[in-house]
């Protein structure tokens, strides 16, 4: 046997692997394979579920109530005991050194957490203090996030007094106490207002672009997925049903629509023109009636318009509307599973505290 | 360090949140100074009686040392609820993402308690001093006598705890401790001496762990009245019912970590 060939059996065999999985350690911050939780009641929550989050990336689980979505966040963030698979996070072993994974994560659950009887400030000193700082750096980072989630004007009033949306951005803060190299987010803006939850957006947008926080955030809305996440995991029923960008999965279920209407279209004969010459039209790969006049199903829609346009130009039809829809995430859901996500909202309960005086929430 | 530092953090948690709740004070205060200023009139005739209460005693000085470990009891109790309040809105969950250390969480909660109870007794004894109570053995004798009121309310949180940690329920909380707190008061000698009592609730009371730690604070309280026997033995069952309680506390706590 020549030497170089035994040299590329080794290589082939044990460098290569080796330098691949070397890589893989280096740049993935989340590695999770075949993880499969049961309660002790016998509920499947998930069900073998693999994944890989890259260092510095925005991931996200979309998937209605009960998909195992809080589920995972809870293996992930050291609550919940696995049932059985392989997890790695910020590069440690779950199940040997969770409390070096603790140093490095920060969590916001479901339900907004902050303790009423304390006042946005002590909130967030108790944080850093069981992530053992303390002293005047802490102070520091307080004030830093107070500006941050725009809380400094209420930051010496109780938790209890906040709004809804108010709270919701002290528990955001808190988690951010000790500058996680991980943020984990269980549908951080169910329940809120659009105005809360757009801020929440900007925030969360802005930790992962200007601090290199890596995020993996579950949500039911499609909307938000789809504004913030660039790797997401479709979830139902405990297994995952398609993956990819947004972008890519929406690209998956293929046809974008293109509804228009001419003028005149009630009467059929321009209706029937008008739809034979969208069909000539080349990428456009069904035309049907629909109620907003003339619907036509396309792969890259927005390259075509201006063939439509020109092509009804030339037979002097004159367009009264024409508007475009990209496929939605919900589409993809709607494809796999013959259901629509339905967000439920949660039973926003008070938070803890004072159970014998009045409280009035404080105003923004 | 890690937890001595942990500990001291969620102790004054514990203690912001009770200042600022002051009707949680009030609440677990109000029996015990209502049997103080009333009980203690009511009954003051009855203590004059030849041969049931030790010669020379008045009613007050005798039942001062129950009511401070019935204080003992009711502030005990919500201990119990305040896990159920961590438990319940996520805030638990919220300290265990976090490195903390998982016996400063009980810690915290449980030297908070015994904090709350020993002020309460000074609010307790301060009172009763203010209408002709005395502590036949001096300063060092109230210091012990807060020692052991704060043992007991520490055993007793332990029952709490569990309760709430097995139930996660504030009124199951409230429902059972609450229900064992009256019987096992009146089954002891805490108000009236065992002679005062029906035959079959002298040896209910003989055997009743609060007759021990009632004894040993009267032992502190009364004049000529001490006996270390009746100290160590009070120390001894109450350390017995701390080991079962908080071991039940300690066993279903790690339950809920893990």
């Amino acid at each position: 046997m020549r030497i170089d060939s035994v040299f590329d059996i080794v290589f082939d065999s044990l460098i290569k692997p080796l330098c691949l999985a070397g890589v893989s350690i280096l740049s993935d911050i989340i590695t999770v394979d075949d993880l499969v939780e049961v309660y002790g009641d016998g509920t499947k929550a998930v069900q073998g579920i693999s994944f890989r989050v890259g260092e510095g990336e925005f991931f996200g689980f979309l998937g209605p109530n009960g998909a195992g979505k809080s589920t995972t966040i809870k293996v992930l963030t050291t609550l919940l005991r696995k049932t059985s698979g392989r997890v790695t996070v910020a590069g440690y072993d779950l199940d040997k050194e969770p409390q070096e994974i603790r140093k490095l994560i920060g969590a916001e659950s479901q339900e907004t957490v902050v303790d009423g009887d304390l006042t946005g400030r002590e909130n967030l000193k108790l944080q850093g203090n069981l992530q053992q700082m303390r002293g005047a750096a802490l102070e520091e980072r307080v004030k830093e996030l107070l500006k941050l989630v725009e809380l400094e004007d209420v930051a010496d009033k109780r938790a209890a007094f906040y709004s809804g949306g108010m709270k919701k951005r002290l528990d955001l803060a808190s988690a951010l106490v000790h500058k996680p190299k991980l943020l984990f987010l269980d549908e951080p803006t169910t329940g809120l207002d659009p105005q809360s939850r757009a801020r929440i957006w900007e925030y969360l947008e802005g930790l992962n672009r200007d601090e290199g926080i890596t995020v993996f955030l579950t949500t039911q809305y499609m909307e938000e997925a789809d504004r913030l996440c660039r790797q997401l995991y479709i979830i139902d029923q405990g297994k995952v049903i398609a993956n990819g960008s947004p972008e890519e999965l929406k690209r998956q279920v293929g046809a974008d629509t293109i509804t228009l209407s001419v003028v005149g279209g009630e009467k059929d004969g321009v209706k029937a023109e008008a739809k034979q010459t969208l069909s000539g039209i080349s990428g456009v790969t069904k035309v049907i009636d629909s109620d907003g006049g003339i619907t036509a199903y396309a792969t890259n829609a927005s390259q075509i318009v201006a063939d439509i346009v020109r092509a009804f130009d030339e037979k002097n039809m004159q367009l009264s509307s024409i508007n475009l829809a990209r496929p939605s995430l919900g589409d993809i859901f709607l494809q796999h599973t013959g259901k629509r996500i339905r967000p439920e909202e949660l039973n926003t309960k008070p938070a803890s505290g004072m159970r014998f005086a009045r409280r009035r929430p404080a105003r923004e | 360090m890690t937890l001595f530092n942990d500990t001291r953090h969620l102790f004054v948690r514990s203690l912001k949140k009770l200042i600022r709740n002051p009707i949680l004070i009030f609440f677990s205060l109000f029996q015990p100074i209502i049997f103080l200023l009333l009980f203690t009139q009511l009954f003051s005739k009855f203590a004059q009686a030849p041969g049931l209460f030790p010669a020379g005693v008045s009613y007050l000085a005798y039942a001062t040392p129950g009511i401070l470990l019935q204080n003992g009891f009711s502030s005990a109790l919500q201990s119990g609820t305040s896990i159920v309040d961590d438990l319940n809105t996520g805030f638990l969950q919220k300290m265990l993402v976090t490195p903390v250390s998982r016996s400063a969480i009980l810690l915290g909660r449980l030297t908070a308690d015994a904090f709350r109870v020993t002020v309460q007794s000074v609010i307790i004894i301060v009172l009763a001093y203010a209408i002709g109570f005395s502590v036949a053995t001096g300063l060092l004798g109230i210091l012990a006598i807060l020692a052991i009121v704060a043992f007991f309310g520490l055993a007793w949180s332990g029952i709490s705890l569990a309760l709430g940690l097995r139930t996660r329920s504030a009124e199951t909380v409230f429902g059972i401790a609450g229900f064992l707190s009256f019987p096992l008061l009146f089954m002891s000698t805490s108000l009236v001496p065992q002679t005062a009592m029906p035959a079959w609730m002298q040896s209910v009371s003989s055997v009743n762990p609060i007759s021990f730690a009632v004894n040993a604070v009267r032992d502190l309280s009364l004049p000529n009245y001490f006996s270390a026997g009746d100290v160590l033995a009070a120390v001894g069952v109450i350390a017995a019912i701390a080991v079962v309680t908080l071991g039940a506390t300690l066993y279903l706590f790690r339950k809920v970590v893990s």
